[in-house]
This record gives C-alpha cells, structure tokens and sequence, in this order.
C-alpha cells in the first residue's frame, strides 16, 4: 500500500489551499425537465405505490420512482445506482431527507421497465437493493442514526434494528392503505442527533446505569474541569480517591441525578456507560412535524423500556407493527396517528393496543411534566 | 494592536493549569470591549499560525494550544 | 472466505429490506478482489473489521467505538467526527475510523459523474462505505484514517469544488427540501436560499464561535417535509398573503371520481366514493371553507394555511401568489430541559436574492446569541431563561398576538423603568407627606 499524494502538501498546509467554496451549485445537477419546468408545476399523482408523476403547466411531465435505502451504503451499490441512472434517466438521480433514491424520466414509456430493473436488484442474501416504495399513505422508509456500527454513546444498535423493523412492516411500505403515512424514525441514544422527537413513531435507545468510572486512569485521560462541566445536569463533580495506597484525583457521580446520556463519556473517555444489560429503548408515538390539520406535536413515550434484542430485536419489532395494525383498523382518513390518539385520548390508545400503561410513562421530568397531568375530571373508563 | 491581543490569548492559555481546551466565550470575556466576531478572527489567525487548535466532541468545539492536553497523545501518537 | 464469522450479522440478510450487511460484504469482496487495480490507502480489509466489531456489539450488546476530538482539515473546526475502535488489536482495519462530512448540494440531486467521482475518492482514500445521507444532510464517508483527511480534502476542493460540511459549535450544514424544482407547493425557491446561505455563512460553517450547534433548515412549504420546525434553530416554512387559487372546474372532477383525493396516495384501500364534505370542509381547521353542491368557497381571511385541502385537492386548490416564509426559531431535541418546536418570529418575510430580510434576522440572532448564550445552550433554550420579548427586542420585531396561541396567565410582567410614568426613583419623604409613617 504505497502513499499516493493528492497533491497536498503537508509542510506547506495553506500552499494552493482551496478553502470555504461550499457546495457545488444545485442547478448542475438538474434534469432537463426540471431545468425548464422549475417553479412552474401544476399538480403531481401517485400512480402506484412508489411513483410519482409531476405535470408542470407547460404540460412537461417527469415521472418518479423511489426506492427505500439502508442508507448505509457502499460506494458498490451507489455505482450501481449510477448505472441504472445512466441507461435510464439521463445520468440523473436524487435522493430524499429520508434516505430514499429517486429515478426520474420523462418517458412514461421506460416505467415500467425501469420499476422491474429495480425491483430484480437483490443482494447476495435475498434482499432487494431498491424496493419501489415510500410514497402516500404508507410507511415510509426510517431515518436514524449510527449506532453500534459508528457511535461512541450509543444505547442501541441502529441499521439492525431499522431493517427488522422495514421487513416486518414491508408490506405497507410497498402499499398505501394507513389512513395517512407513518413516519418511523430511531436515534440510538436520547442525545437524538436524528432529531426523531416529533414522528409517528420514534424509537429512541435508552441507557438506564450511570458512568462507571475508571479512577486509576481518569486523571491521565481526562481534564476534570471538563468532565465536570460536560454534565448538563450538575451530577459530576472533583473528588480524590486512593488506589494501592495512591491518592489520586477523579470526579464522583451523583447517581441519583443521572440520566445516563453520555455527554460526560464524550468528553471523557474514563466514563464509561454502555451495559448490554442495562441498554434498550423506548417508543414514543403520535409525533408530526407537517402543520396539516393539527399543529406539529412532539412523540410521547408509550413504550418505557425494551431491552437490546440482537440481532432482529423481536420485541420492539412486533409491538411497532402491532401499534401500526391498531391504527391502521381505528383511524379516520387522513388521520396521523397522533391526531388518532388525542381525538379517542390516550387511555383509549392504550385499551385499543393492549399497550401496559406504568408508571414511567407519566413525565417526571421538570417543569413540562406538569403539564402533561390530567387537571380535568374528563377521562373515558 | 493584533499582535498584542493574540499574545493576551496565548498567556492565557498558557497561564491554566489542569485545564486545555476552552469554549469560545471564556476568550471574549478576555476583551469585553471587543465585538465577539473580532476575538473569532484573532482565534482564526492563531489556528493558521499553528498556535492554537479546535477540539471537538462532535456536537460542541473547544480551543487549546497546538499539541497540548491529556487526549492529544492518545489521539494522534498511536 | 470471510475474515471474521458474523453469525448474527449473517441474520439481518433476510427479508425484502436492503441489508447493510450484505451491502457491506459486497464491498468487503470487492476490495479484496481488487478488480480496478486500485492503490488502497486504508487497509484493504477494514469493510471486513467492521463487520467484526459490530458482530462483537451485537454478541455483547455494547458498542465498540471512542470518540476522538480530531475535528477536521487544516485551519476548520468542524467537518470530521474522530473516531477509535476500543480493540484495535482484533480490528486493525478500523483502528482510526473517522467519518467526514462533505456538504451536499441543495435539493440532493446529483449526475452519476459526480456521485462516480465521490465514489472514486473513497475507494482509494476511505472505506468505500458512506451515509446517503446523515440527519443533518450531508454526505457522510464513514471511516478513513487522519492521514487520508487532507488528502480527501484536497481532492473535494481541487478536483470536485465541494467542501466539507459543518459539526461541533458551528453552523451546520444547511439542507432543504426539493422545493419548486418540482413540487407544485412550494412557495420560494428553498434551494437557491439554502446555497446562497451556506456560501454566504462558510465562515460560521467552518469556524466554530458560537455556544453550541446552528441549524438552518428550509421547508417550501407547511407540510414541512424537512422537519425544520421540530429539528432547526432557524426554521423557514413558505406561506403565502392572498387567497387560495380555486379551480372550480376541477374541484367537480374531484367530486365526480374523475380526479384521484390527495394525488391518489389513499389507493391502497376501499375508502368509498370521495366526500369532499367529510374529508375537506369538515376537516378544515378553521371551519372556513364551505360546499354548496356545485361551488367551493373558501373564507381566506379565516384561513391559517394548513394546507390539507391543498392536498386532497392539488389540481382544483393551489397556493396564493403573494409567497414568502415564516421564519421559526428554537426547534431542538429534548436534551436539556425537554425537545422544543420552533417558535414563529416572523410571521412573513418575502424570499428574494439576496435575501437581505432573512440575513439581518439571522445576524441580529446571532450576535445576541454569542453574547448571551451559555456554553452548550441551543437557540430555544436561550430564548426560554431570557424571554421570547428579547428575541424581539435583538430582531426589532414588534409584538403582535400571531406570536402567542394565548396571552400569558399570570400577571407577572416584567415592566422597563422607561415605560412607567416618573420612573422608578420617588421620594420617600414626599410620600411620607401623604402617608403617615
């Protein structure tokens, strides 16, 4: 494996540095007919699940195929995208904030065949590269985080847990028969870096024992100051300690006050947190963002803890698609999930799941959680 | 005037004890006369200079002097 | 043969869902079959030890990742995230594994020549594994070493004009949705915005000044399908002034069957024959839309905008021609003190190169918020310990009742000294005159 520079030179960092240029411009990087037909679109139709015709005034119309991706991908698998983009789409293609690809053309003539050359891509172990989907009242494909497969705070594993959760509700990912779409997301701890608080149904890993602490090494492999000030909720504070007659510094953890969320492990790697035991997650529903009909709502824990169930997470996996199937049968159309919840109250969504309701799932957490408690006497039996 | 004010930024950073990386407004609290846009120019001139450099949790970033603090060799020596 | 045996892994290549595990051996086979002769500049094998180490986290349920400060190329703080494997030993191949950001275009369209290109320089330079797309939006190159960061560098900015995104106390990469290129409900051009911003801001993208994370986020529209409400501290939701455009023509065809509700995203089921009673006017927020048989009327000063009859209804019902944004602020997920939707500032603010309006919002927030915010303090959690009256008071936005769903509850109102008559200094003695001690 033999160096080969791109040029850089590393004594002269700034020599011919070519810095803040931002991305490329997005107007390179359009299809012809979205070029000519931009900001002059008519109306748009789901013809079938997963494709979309879009009919622009001057009677111009581009027809979309989307298809659900792992979004951890190889550069493999983009490159066979490419391929198809080229024989297809005029060496166009697109992807979606929820990790879809899209496959335009204008010839309605290529759909069909272009919808079967994607749905014949299958990996090595059965599954297909690019399952046409996503699109109406379905489920759409989930946005998440790393996980166990990149992350350093993680209380789950991410990609595994998502594609169990895409197989078993695969069918109404390919079929648009919910009275509206479910937005699925996971973010592996409550840090969230996926921001999934405001889906129809979240998934969020959950850590539930504090820091263990490394004292004999801390103090060389930490700034205490910074350990101390990583914790947004005052709980780590300087302490000494004393190891085979040793007096060293380290900090100690006020238990009572954690909630496990690993900032202080980030900036501190004698901090571990991550117990196979301990770790798991929580589902929390009835979140939107879109201000159709009612105002976005954030998802409320309905689920207070499932444990880490590798690899295909069966647990967390039926109950989604069991919340999804109880939905799906009670829901007006049109409804959100979350919208369904609040029109029949939440002790109804509880009944109708079959979901235990306990303890942990009332707020406790600081001044919002009064908030959440029942100052009426209305309330169903 | 620069050149002063960035040697009151390495004093500081020299002067700390038991502490490396610091937030960017422990540096405007060094010139509370200075807009904060100011103090994050001088920061941009001691980074290409090789002075100082940014540490970063990923969600938050820090400052510190090249080189220093316990992480650094763990980090860039193995 | 695989290098490590991944039994549990092996068990996510089932069913419909595109597996990454297989996903990640088709790459692990590649690399090591070597067909294009490439000069490798990680180890060949790390697709391999990746799958390994994560089988280990799936044996013991715990990851196998530390976080390292390494935060980019030369002279930016921001753009890589570092990244260690706790057994280097068993995983050599993924021993430094650092993920690097590269910002993507607007709208997320691309040719096949650049994403060939992307894929070029991860194939030599990195593991040949990305995120299409991270949550943020950018392209994200999952795993290389720190010395391959300059060169990767170097090659986005010399041979592909792309740069590397944002992360850490910066701001962070911007993102969008595909917004007029081709979606009927836009109402500004989302993409043009968010690229004139992210060039404007490459100062604030790359170099870190501000107490915490910024996130620009823009939605064409109140569907808001880039989330900018829930997850942006500066939210950009189109909206329009004037009336709904009515098609009255179409609206029959809607109701005669002709016309498929909602762009025909209900076909899955038998919902029975459309009722644009029951699935429009009923359902409409405000109560302000009306159908007497033949013709749809539609009350627009009652109207708030939610856009569901323009949904069931896209060829009959179109946005009004006097567009624009709302501007949002705050949005955060739930660490501290709970997650935070994004409270509407500007109730509308038209969006037109070079977007001078949204820029001095922008700037009046940001030179608050550097002075005032905490260490690590988003945007909304500023603006909840000093007030949303501050947020104002720093943007010169006047109050008015659009900024509130209802006027405060208690009485406890935090009066300047100027705005009572005489101010606050009386004299006890004049008082005392009045009032006998």
């Amino acid at each position: 494996m033999a160096f080969v520079s791109s040029g850089y030179n590393p004594d002269k960092p700034m020599e011919g540095r070519i810095t803040d240029i931002g991305p490329q411009h997005f107007e390179q990087f359009y299809p012809e007919v979205i070029a000519k037909n931009k900001g002059k679109w008519a109306y748009h139709e789901i013809l079938e699940p997963g494709v979309l015709v879009h009919v622009a005034e001057s009677g111009d119309k581009v027809f979309t195929v989307r298809v659900g991706t792992a979004r951890l991908m190889s550069i493999t698998l983009i490159r066979e995208a490419c391929d198809i983009a080229d024989k297809y789409c005029d060496g166009h293609l697109r992807f979606t904030t929820r990790n879809n690809m899209e496959f335009m053309t204008t010839d309605e003539g290529k759909l069909a065949e272009l919808k079967k050359e994607l749905m014949s891509r299958k990996f090595a172990g059965g599954s297909y590269k690019f399952p046409v989907g996503g699109t109406g009242a379905s489920v759409s494909n989930i946005v998440h985080t790393q996980g166990w497969v990149h992350c350093h705070t993680p209380a789950m594993d991410a990609s595994g847990p998502v594609k169990a959760v895409m197989d078993a509700v695969f069918d109404d990912f390919q079929n648009m028969r919910l009275p509206a779409l479910v937005r699925i997301s996971l973010a592996c701890c409550l840090n969230m870096c996926g921001a999934v608080h405001a889906s129809d149904i979240g998934i969020v890993g959950i850590h539930r024992k504090p820091p263990m602490i490394d004292h004999e090494y801390l103090d060389n492999l930490c700034e205490i100051p910074l350990a101390v000030a990583a914790c947004p909720l005052g709980a780590i504070k300087p302490s000494k300690v004393e190891v085979d007659g040793k007096k060293l510094n380290t900090v100690s953890v006020n238990e009572e006050r954690c909630m496990y969320c690993g900032n202080c492990y980030t900036m501190c790697p004698s901090l571990p947190l991550s117990d196979g035991d301990g770790d798991g997650c929580v589902i929390m529903v009835g979140g939107k963002v879109s201000n159709r009909i009612s105002m976005p709502k954030f998802s409320k824990v309905v689920v207070a803890y499932i444990p880490n169930e590798p690899p295909r997470w069966p647990t967390l996996t039926k109950t989604i698609k069991h919340i999804i199937e109880v939905y799906s049968a009670n829901a007006k159309k049109y409804e959100r999930l979350g919208e369904w919840a609040e029109r029949i109250g939440w002790e109804k969504f509880f009944e109708l799941t079959g979901i235990e309701f306990t303890q942990h799932c009332i707020d406790d957490f600081r001044d919002p959680a009064y908030y959440t408690w029942r100052q009426s006497t209305q309330f169903k039996w | 005037m620069s050149e002063d004010a960035k040697k009151q930024i390495i004093e500081f950073l020299e002067g700390k004890k038991g502490k490396t990386k610091f937030y960017f407004n422990d540096f405007t609290k060094i010139f509370p006369d200075m807009k904060a846009r100011e103090v994050k120019k001088l920061l941009t001139e001691l980074v290409k200079e090789q002075k100082i450099e940014y540490w970063s949790s990923g969600s938050t970033t820090m400052y510190g002097l090249a080189g220093a603090g316990k992480q650094h060799a763990t980090e860039e020596g193995e | 043969m695989a290098k490590h045996q991944t039994p549990l892994l092996d068990q996510l290549e089932t069913g419909p869902w595109p597996s990454f595990v297989s996903d990640i051996k088709q790459e692990a086979d590649r690399r090591a079959a070597n067909p294009d002769g490439i000069e490798y500049q990680i180890p060949v094998d790390c697709p391999e030890d990746l799958l390994g180490v994560l089988e280990l986290s799936y044996k013991e349920k715990e990851t196998h990742w530390k976080h390292g400060g390494i935060v980019g190329v030369f002279g930016y703080g921001g753009g890589v995230i570092g990244r260690y494997c706790d057994q280097p030993e068993k995983f050599p191949g993924v021993a430094h594994f650092h993920t690097m950001r590269v910002n993507q275009p607007s709208g997320k369209y691309y040719t096949t020549k650049f994403l060939r290109d992307l894929c070029d320089i991860w194939d030599m330079r990195g593991s040949g594994l990305t995120n299409m797309h991270g949550s943020t939006g950018d392209i994200v190159f999952l795993g290389t070493t720190t010395p391959q960061l300059e060169e990767i560098f170097f090659e986005l900015t010399h041979n592909m004009n792309t740069d590397l995104g944002g992360s850490g106390s910066n701001l962070r990469t911007p993102a969008d949705c595909l917004g007029q290129s081709r979606c009927e409900f836009a109402c500004y051009d989302t993409q043009a915005v968010c690229h004139a911003l992210t060039n404007e801001y490459q100062d604030e993208l790359h170099r870190p000044a501000f107490p915490y994370k910024f996130k620009f986020k823009f939605d064409g529209c109140p569907n808001g399908c880039v989330a900018s409400i829930a997850r942006s501290d500066f939210s950009v939701i189109g909206t329009w002034k004037d009336d709904i455009r009515i098609d009255q023509e179409a609206v029959k065809a809607y109701v005669g069957g002709e016309f498929k509700p909602n762009a025909g995203a209900h076909s899955g089921r038998d919902w029975g024959k459309f009722d644009i009673v029951a699935e429009v006017v009923d359902r409409c927020p405000t109560n302000c839309m009306s159908y007497d048989g033949s013709k749809l009327s539609i009350d627009n000063k009652e109207c708030t905008r939610c856009m569901h009859c323009i949904n069931v209804m896209p060829r009959a019902l179109k946005v009004g021609k006097e567009t624009g944004a709302t501007i949002l602020c705050g949005a955060k997920a739930p660490i501290l003190d709970g997650a935070q939707m994004a409270s509407m500032l500007v109730p509308f603010v038209p969006v037109e190169d070079p977007y001078d309006e949204i820029k001095e919002v922008i700037e009046n927030i940001w030179d608050w918020w550097m002075e005032e915010g905490k260490n690590r303090e988003r945007l909304g959690e500023t603006m909840k310990r000093l007030g949303f009256q501050k947020l104002l008071e720093v943007t010169n936005t006047p109050a008015m009742p659009q900024h509130v769903k209802e006027p405060r509850n208690n009485p406890y109102i935090f009066f300047k000294e100027d705005e009572v008559p005489g101010g606050w200094s009386r004299d006890i003695n004049e008082f005392r005159k009045r009032h006998l001690r």
